[in-house]
């Protein structure tokens, strides 16, 4: 079977500035990929390029086996990419929105209307298809710039950071919407910098840093390079920094970075049995006040793989 | 082709809901030029008139006899009229007080310094109230010019040519070069002959169709902000299409508005604009010159805002150094030249072709191409800032 999208060696640079480097991944036919990395790590750049909106330096993109580059338009017909920011006339209502879109993707006039009907359905704002969108609360803006993408039932959808500004039940609802989606077969694209949201949705994960992906793999396959190691969430009172180059002394510890004012992320071989040392190892340093011993998860591969962490 | 349609549909409901293309295309155009109609041109100056002071320090029979020929001129009859100061002092107070509308000075011994070949100089006197007498006088001193040469090369010619110094006069009068015939026809007055409703309509029409094209420009950098836009460059379409139908929409609405400007000039002054045959390609030329124009400056600017201001500022800029807000003829020598450089200079000159000496499509010709040519040089350097600037 073809491949929902395939790219290889993507580059961009702005002046001096490698913002993607060597970027490369695949996303099979009704797979749901999510791309992981902080704010800055290249993923919007990144869409950019797969959607067509933004020419490589070096690299290809082809979506459904077509060429981005040699034919952008049958390319672009597959997907259903929903921007980063919100991008709709706050003067229209969602229905207008729709209808404007809808045409510009080439949705014959009777179909779309019906079209229309469905996909406020599936984002849940059948009710408010009328109002202004500048009426609208943070998440339904974000639901409507959903449903534009769903209207020409894309075979590939790239969501870029959907939740963000979004209270959390709306998050819940999105998430939710999505799950489905990729059940009945559609492919996805999911970037965020949320580790939960993309654990949650996604079978496969890349994972991005500074331009660069340096770990791919279900989320299975990435714990198990962490070995058997834990994450492990220390809270104190004190100089954390102090506390953090003390940690990363201690034999079993791999990464120990400073995630607040009084908190410290370790990875640590062994976490339980270690627990002793480590507290001992804080010493005058601060006063210990919480404890927790995290299962391997992706924040810790992300600290693994990157020495860093997802929110800064 | 149905994508563009998709796309200039949605921008003209935009452009009319939001209410600017009704304000800026026809309201503010036709308004502000039938003001200046009324205030300046028209009926309160009939039909134009003009009062030429001299002051004839030479006292020859050159300047009786371009006196004569002026008032002689078909064009000139009964529009021309000259009154004679004793000095340049007395002549200035004229033109200043208004009692003239510009004085035309002969230096003593001008006649008997050309007769000799040497040649001669005559200095004008103008008023900023009194364009038209301007006009003439200056293309009278234009004529004069090339008279004095021509005698001052066929004395130089007869004198090298061994015709002794005391017959030269009577050996040049005879073999053709005689005295000023002085011919103004059409061309050099028409600056002066086009009504100044014709001027502010058209110079207005001209200045406004940057406007109008600003909104479109100023609408794609919004949607440029909003996402918008490249929500479009990612439907199924080429990337081109949002920016090409947007401004397929401002070039429409900018002929539109030119159009109305220009109906509702004959309508309300009667006045006409020259050979509909010729100035509706003219204004068309005008609007596609002014499309490419607005977006090049447009596809430089980073916010809406900043579109807004580059518009506001060329188009300015453009209509006051091409004789949109104030005749050409009244602006410093230096600056008359730099008319030509925008499409208004051009215009301009075209309209004073059409409507000054009712010549055919024709004589637009060279404005039209001229106009057309800056459009193409500005729209090929706007693809190129559209293309760096993630437009299209
Ligand atoms: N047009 C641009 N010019 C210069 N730098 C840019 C441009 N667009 C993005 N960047 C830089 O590229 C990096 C990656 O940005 P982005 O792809 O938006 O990251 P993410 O979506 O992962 O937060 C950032 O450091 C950003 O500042
Ligand atoms: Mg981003």
């Amino acid at each position: 079977m073809t491949p929902a999208l395939v790219c290889e060696g993507l580059v961009k640079r702005y002046g001096d500035k490698t913002v993607v480097d060597r970027v490369g991944f695949h996303i099979d036919e009704g797979e749901a990929y999510g791309l992981l990395g902080p704010n800055g790590a290249g993923k919007t750049t990144t869409i950019s390029m797969l959607v067509g909106l933004l020419r490589p330096d070096e690299g290809s993109v082809r979506v459904g086996g077509i060429d981005v580059d040699e034919d952008p338009v049958a390319a672009k017909r597959l997907i259903g990419y929903v921007p980063q920011e919100i991008a709709l006339y706050p003067e229209l209502t969602a229905r207008e929105n729709l209808r404007y879109f809808g045409r510009l993707y080439g949705l014959p006039r009777r179909e779309l209307t019906s079209r229309i009907g469905e996909v406020l359905d599936l984002v849940g704002l059948a009710g408010r298809g009328d109002d202004k969108v500048d009426t609208y609360s943070g998440g339904m803006k974000r639901r409507t710039n959903i449903a534009v993408a769903l209207l020409h039932r894309p075979r590939l959808l790239i969501l870029d950071e959907p939740t963000v500004g979004v209270d959390p039940q709306s998050r819940v609802a999105i998430l939710d919407r999505v799950e489905a989606l990729v059940g009945d077969g559609m492919s996805l694209l999911y970037t965020s910098h949320y580790m939960e949201e993309v654990e949650r949705v996604c079978t496969r994960v890349g994972i991005i840093d500074r331009g660069r992906v340096v770990a791919d793999g279900t989320k299975r396959e990435l714990v198990a390079e962490l070995g058997g190691t834990d994450r492990v969430e220390l809270t104190l009172d004190g100089d954390v920094t102090a506390a953090a180059d003390k940690l990363r002394v201690v034999e079993g510890v791999s990464e120990a970075v400073v995630t607040g004012s009084s908190s410290i992320r370790l990875l640590v071989a062994g976490g339980r049995h270690l627990l002793p040392a480590l507290l001992a190892a804080v010493g005058d340093a601060g006063a210990v006040t919480g404890v927790e011993v995290v299962e391997p998860d992706l924040e810790a591969a992300f600290l693994h793989l990157t020495g860093s962490t997802l929110r800064d | 082709m149905r994508a563009l349609l998709v796309v200039g549909g949605h921008e003209l409901r935009s452009r009319l809901r939001d209410g600017t293309a009704p304000l800026i295309a026809l309201v503010a155009p036709i308004m502000l030029a039938t003001l200046f109609g009324l205030a300046l041109g028209g009926d309160d100056d009939p039909p134009l008139k003009a009062t030429i002071g001299v002051v004839d320090l030479d006292g020859g029979e050159f300047p009786a006899s371009v006196q004569r020929e002026a008032l002689n001129t078909d064009e000139l009859k009964g529009v021309l009229t000259f009154r004679q100061y004793p000095d340049e002092a007395a002549a200035r107070g004229a033109v200043d007080g208004g009692e003239a509308g510009a004085a035309l000075v002969f230096p003593a011994g001008f006649s008997e310094g050309v007769g000799a070949g040497r040649g001669g100089q005559v200095s004008v006197m103008e008023s900023p109230e009194s364009p038209l007498a301007g006009v003439v006088a200056r293309s009278m001193v234009d004529r004069i010019s090339a008279l004095v040469e021509a005698r001052t090369l066929a004395v130089r010619a007869s004198l090298e040519a061994g015709v002794p110094a005391d017959r030269v006069q009577v050996f040049v009068e005879e073999n053709g070069a005689a005295g000023p015939a002085l011919s103004l026809v059409g061309d050099p007055v028409a600056g002066g002959r086009v009504d100044l409703a014709v001027h502010y309509g058209a110079g207005m029409a001209v200045m406004f169709a940057f406007f109008v094209v600003g909104t479109t420009a100023r609408s794609l950098l919004t949607e440029r902000q909003n996402g918008t836009l490249d929500r479009m460059r990612a439907a199924p379409v080429p990337l081109w299409t949002a920016l090409v139908g947007k401004s397929a929409v401002g070039f429409g609405l900018a002929l539109v508005s030119m159009c109305a400007t220009w109906l509702s000039s004959v309508l309300i002054f009667g006045a006409s604009w020259g050979d509909p045959l010729g100035v509706f390609p003219l204004l068309l030329a005008h609007v596609f010159a002014a499309t490419a124009i607005v977006m090049l400056v447009a596809s430089r600017a980073k916010t809406d805002a900043q579109a807004d201001g580059y518009t506001l500022g060329v188009a300015f800029v453009f209509a006051f150094l091409g004789g949109s807000i104030v005749p050409v003829y009244n602006l410093p020598e230096w600056l008359r030249g730099v008319s030509l450089i925008t499409p208004n200079g051009w215009v301009s000159a075209g309209l004073s072709e059409l409507a000054g000496t009712g010549a055919g499509p024709s004589a637009v010709l060279g404005p039209i191409a001229v106009v057309t040519g800056i459009g193409v040089v500005a729209g090929a350097l706007a693809l190129l800032g559209f293309r760096k600037g993630r437009f299209a």
